[in-house]
């Protein structure tokens, strides 16, 4: 059994990002196997000892069984990981926070826009009170997408993210934000071949 | 066996220990493989639990009396239904079975967020693994269930408590549990947010699902116990104001209060230190609950018992807890400064922070009048009696502002509604309410606070009609669509909005059912076989008794045929049993039949046997059924709120506005009983008006806590005593409070129902007014405050939108329907 591969470390996974041991498929076991097959055979044995009793005093002896069966795996996987030697980059996780706030307070911003909208359709709004809260939040809206572009995109950094773990040469980034329509400058997904706006193709894509 | 239970519990308990120490240092050594062995652990705790809690099931089945805990919570005789479920039925194993799902939970909650909330997840397993560890070792030193006797073992159990032998009482506790300890979710990422100094609002939107589900749990908890109190305890009644109701219905009012709130720090940015007071308060209410239902700190008919040692363990935990989590938020407090804009009082947020206000101020009424015995008793060395007459002197109003608030706000907008939209918008509503009001009254219904309450639900009701509908015609005009697919799709856009207006209407219902209490009618007759006893429409005419005997018990029944408008209707047998072993607890085995507009309900209080004879209690109680319905309602409206973002809900979403004209048309139905019932309410006087009115008002003697109009219990020998005192006195020509003050002199301020207005004990009639105005005047201190940066900043806004930005911006918008 190679133990080094286990299933168990799969919840945090995205760790795994970085370069390490690799799940590979033609190992010939993978521990929680080896403990479903140990609490199998224990719970025959036990049921083979119990056969006297009644079902659900064998059903439950059963269950106690794969219960500790799940022990051994948990044991295992609290165990595991301390023999592996990689550490946590620091301030990775950190980095991105303050534009995901950025990120967040935009889309509240929005929200509250289309609530608002939805609240004046609905006839909860003067037109008077509308626009000036409107005007509010649009401006809002509009300084913090302002920060947000100030700031180095994430399409930017992923392509040189991407760059640096392919090892070529770094990608020179297009000028106009990739997906940005050039007849009337909305912003579309990266691989959109039409705008979704104005419906014109988009260069090079279609 | 037993031992082995034992060393899992202590396994378990160094594994927590290991679980929290490993993921703090991991977090602070940024050391991935201390994290996930952190994790791993706390995963380990789960499965022991599981293993121990299959353990201790076994014991039961199998009847393995030399286990303390198992002998005296079951016997051989159960059905193994309740054989398996007597494993919370006690106790200890209440603590081991509370541990057992709050590991599963915490696994749980911990798998799901494990990459969303990467730096909170070791904060969270550490947070949770401590609470583990508390009742962890509470088992191990003093509650231990898998306690084997010393000496010699018996061979059989002293048996389940015959009163927990009923499927509600069953599933009730469970489902509570699973509320309080859902409840542990939100306060562990509130925690691991402060500790961690990650204080934006991705920690509220993970626990908003979480908070939901342990409400959920509650809610309904709350709810089975109120069926089984119905239908196990015989008095006609769901809700007595017992310490240990109560004590479940404290973290339930300030979880609604943070649902609500939530809304306003996600839409608005605003009350973030509010919002992790409310986590935390909820959080230690829930312990509070456990701690007052298990030191017997409280008196209380369903308490587990006096337990001085414990309630020692328990406080010093509450104490530390408290210092703790509010030691960590003042910490962070320069952290949590948020934006707060305040436009108008006539605004969502206004209304959000009287709903808030008014949450609050009943948990802490409540936990208040429920402690002021304990707190008298130290003071003054005297106990009282806070009974259902002072609760409800003070719920019902707060109740119907509640309801009324409600109604109110879904109509108002975010930040500011005109006087111009607020007519528009009131119009309908306020019809509705005005017209069910006016045709209750029409009808004959005298009692205020019921014709109030009828009046507002019709009003609520309006409000979530007018919601559903323009709602929907905003949506088929913006799509283009016919009107139920815009119903289906407005639903399945904004389902928490949707779902809370369904629990609204589930409220609504609620107090219906609460309503109908208001024209409860109930006759006590010493029966002797053909008699017949009128009540309402209906006539009860009890034919005699049978007695009956299965293996574990012995069953008394009567035998009642009922006529309605002269032709019968259906024949019911209300009963006593007598479960073997335990023959002094006889359980009430109440005959209901059941109707939407109001509940036939027949208890068997006494008999004897030799002149056939039996003592019968009929109970007429309207609209009760649609306490229960509520409950449904409030169950799936939490379900659809529930429902996945992306999950578009077509089936679920076609119900609503069905549900709504339905429960409006059902209500008109349901009204016209009610009234009539009023109608005829009058005649029939066992006692004069100043009898019945001190009978609310004075304890009965037999034990049961209860005053003498709602004394359920068996062979009642107080209720006669204090008859007999109360005729004595008023024979004597006192007046009322000449009586009153008569019982206080004869048999202390104890005998009361409610606390005597004089002393330390005008404290209980003073504060609850002191507590509702200082919320009052905090809220308006705050909203103030609030307006002020606002008024200032609102000119400053960058007038000049650079009209690219601007495009894009309505880009965006239309991108995010």
């Amino acid at each position: 059994m190679s133990s080094e591969i286990s299933t168990e470390s799969q919840p945090l996974a995205p760790h795994r990002a970085d370069p390490g041991p690799k799940p590979s498929t033609n190992a010939a076991f993978e521990p929680w196997q080896l403990f479903t097959l140990a609490g199998l055979i224990g719970a025959t044995i036990a049921v083979f000892m119990a056969r006297g009793q009644s079902a659900s005093a064998v059903i439950l002896i059963s269950l106690t069984i794969f219960a500790a069966a799940a022990v051994g795996v948990a044991a295992l996987r609290t165990v595991l990981p301390l023999t592996r030697k990689t550490t946590l980059e620091a301030s990775q996780v950190l980095g991105g926070r303050t534009r995901a706030g950025l990120e967040r307070e935009k889309a509240l911003a929005l929200r509250s826009i289309k609530e608002l909208e939805f609240d004046r359709a609905m006839g909860k709004v003067s037109e008077k009170d509308f626009d000036e809260m409107s005007g509010r939040l649009r401006a809002r809206a509009a300084r913090l997408m302002r920060q947000l572009d100030a700031g180095a995109g994430y399409r930017g950094e992923i392509e040189r993210e991407i760059a640096r773990r392919i090892g070529a040469q770094e990608v020179s980034l297009p000028a106009r934000p990739a997906g940005q329509c050039a007849s009337c400058g909305t912003s579309n997904d990266a691989d959109a071949r039409f705008c979704k706006h104005c419906g014109r193709a988009m260069e090079g894509k279609a | 066996m037993a031992a082995l239970g034992y060393y899992l519990l202590l396994a378990a308990f160094v594994v927590c220990a290991y679980a929290a120490a490993i993921s703090v240092a991991g977090a602070r050594r940024r050391s991935r493989p201390l994290l996930e062995s952190g994790v791993g652990a706390f995963y380990l705790v789960a499965a022991i639990m599981t293993t121990a809690s299959s353990l201790i099931i076994h014991a039961f089945v199998t009847g393995d009396y030399s286990v303390r805990y198992v002998q005296q919570t079951s016997d051989s005789t159960l059905p193994l239904f309740y054989k398996i479920t007597s494993y919370w039925g006690g106790l200890d194993g209440s603590i081991m079975f509370w541990v057992f799902l709050l590991s599963l939970f915490g696994g749980a909650a911990v798998y799901f967020n494990r990459e969303r909330h990467r730096e909170l997840v070791p904060y969270i397993v550490a947070v949770i693994s401590v609470i583990q560890m508390f009742f962890l070792y509470l088992m191990i030193v003093h509650n231990n269930p898998f306690q084997t006797f010393l000496t010699e073992n018996p061979t059989e159990g002293t048996g389940l408590s015959p009163l927990l032998q009923n499927f509600y009482m069953v599933i009730h506790p469970p489902t509570m549990y699973l509320g309080f300890v859902g409840l542990t979710i939100p306060y562990a990422f509130g925690m691991a947010a402060l500790i961690t100094g990650h204080l934006d609002d991705s920690w509220l939107r993970a626990v908003r699902r979480w908070t939901m589900i342990a409400w959920l749990f509650l809610s309904v908890g709350l709810g089975l116990g109120m069926i089984w109190a119905y239908e196990e305890l015989g008095w006609g009644g769901y809700w007595m104001w017992d310490p240990v109701e109560n004590a479940g219905l404290l973290p339930w009012f300030t979880a609604t209060a943070f649902l609500h709130s939530v809304m306003v720090q996600e839409r608005r940015g605003m009350l973030k230190v509010w919002n992790i007071v409310l986590v935390i308060t909820t959080f230690f209410l829930t312990i509070f609950q456990t701690f007052m239902t298990r030191s017997g700190i409280v008196q209380s008919v369903h308490a587990f018992g006096q337990d001085p040692e414990l309630a020692r363990m328990f406080i010093m935990f509450m104490v530390t807890l408290v210092v703790v989590s509010f030691g960590f938020l003042i910490y962070r407090l320069p952290l949590l400064r948020s934006r707060n804009e305040f436009d108008s009082w006539l605004s969502r947020e206004a209304a959000f922070l009287f709903n808030n206000w008014i949450l609050v101020f009943s948990a802490f009424f409540v936990l208040f009048a429920t402690m002021f015995p304990t707190l008298s008793h130290a003071v003054t060395g005297e106990r009282i009696t806070v009974g259902p007459p002072f609760f409800n002197q003070w719920m019902i109003p707060i109740g119907l502002t509640m309801l009324v608030l409600t109604g109110i706000g879904p109509l108002l907008a975010w930040r500011k509604s005109t006087v111009l939209n607020l007519r528009d918008q009131f119009l309908f509503p306020t019809l509705a309410g005005l017209a069910v009001g006016g045709t209750v009254v029409a009808l004959g219904v005298r009692v205020w606070s019921s014709g109030i309450c009828f009046g507002f639900s019709g009003l609520v009701m309006g409000t979530i009609a007018q919601e559903f509908w323009r709602g929907a015609r905003v949506r088929q005009q913006t799509t283009g669509t016919d009107l139920f697919t815009a119903l289906v799709g407005l639903v399945g856009r904004n389902k928490r909005r949707y779902g809370g207006y369904l629990i609204h209407v589930a409220i609504v219902l609620m107090f219906l059912g609460f309503a109908g209490a208001g024209f409860k009618q109930k006759q006590i007759v010493e029966a002797t076989p053909g008699q017949e006893i009128e009540i309402g429409d209906f006539i009860v005419r009890f034919d005699g008794l049978k007695v009956t005997d299965d293996a574990r018990k012995q069953m008394v029944t009567g035998e009642m045929t009922i006529f309605r408008n002269g032709a019968e209707l259906t024949r019911m047998y209300p009963a006593r049993w007598y479960f073997h072993r335990r023959e002094s607890e006889p359980t009430t085995e109440v005959a209901i039949r059941r109707s939407f507009a109001e509940d036939l309900y027949l208890v068997m209080s006494d008999f004897d046997l030799s002149r056939q004879q039996a003592s019968i209690e009929v109970h007429l109680n309207p609209l009760v059924n649609w306490l229960w319905f509520g409950f449904g309602m409030l169950a799936f409206g939490t379900f659809v709120a529930l429902l996945p973002d992306r999950a578009f809900a077509f089936a679920d979403a076609k119900v609503p506005a069905h549900a709504a004209t339905a429960s409006m048309l059902l209500l008109a139905v349901v009204l016209w009983p009610a009234a009539v019932l009023a109608q005829d309410a009058a005649p029939r006087v066992r006692f004069t008006a100043l009898e019945e009115q001190v009978r609310g008002e004075v304890m009965c003697t037999c034990g049961c806590r209860r005053s003498l109009t709602f004394c359920g219990m068996a062979n009642c020998h107080g209720e006669a005593e204090q008859m007999a005192r109360l005729r004595e006195y008023i024979s004597q020509g006192k007046s009322h409070n000449q009586v009153i003050a008569a019982f206080v002199n004869d048999m202390g301020a104890e005998i009361l129902m409610s606390p005597p207005d004089s002393g330390f004990n005008r404290l209980a009639w003073l504060l609850p007014y002191v507590l509702g105005a200082a919320g009052l005047v905090t809220i308006v201190m705050t909203a103030r405050r609030w307006s002020r940066p606002a008024i200032a900043g609102a000119g400053g806004a960058d007038a000049t939108l650079d009209p690219a930005l601007d495009a894009r911006l309505d880009d965006e918008l239309r991108d995010l329907d």
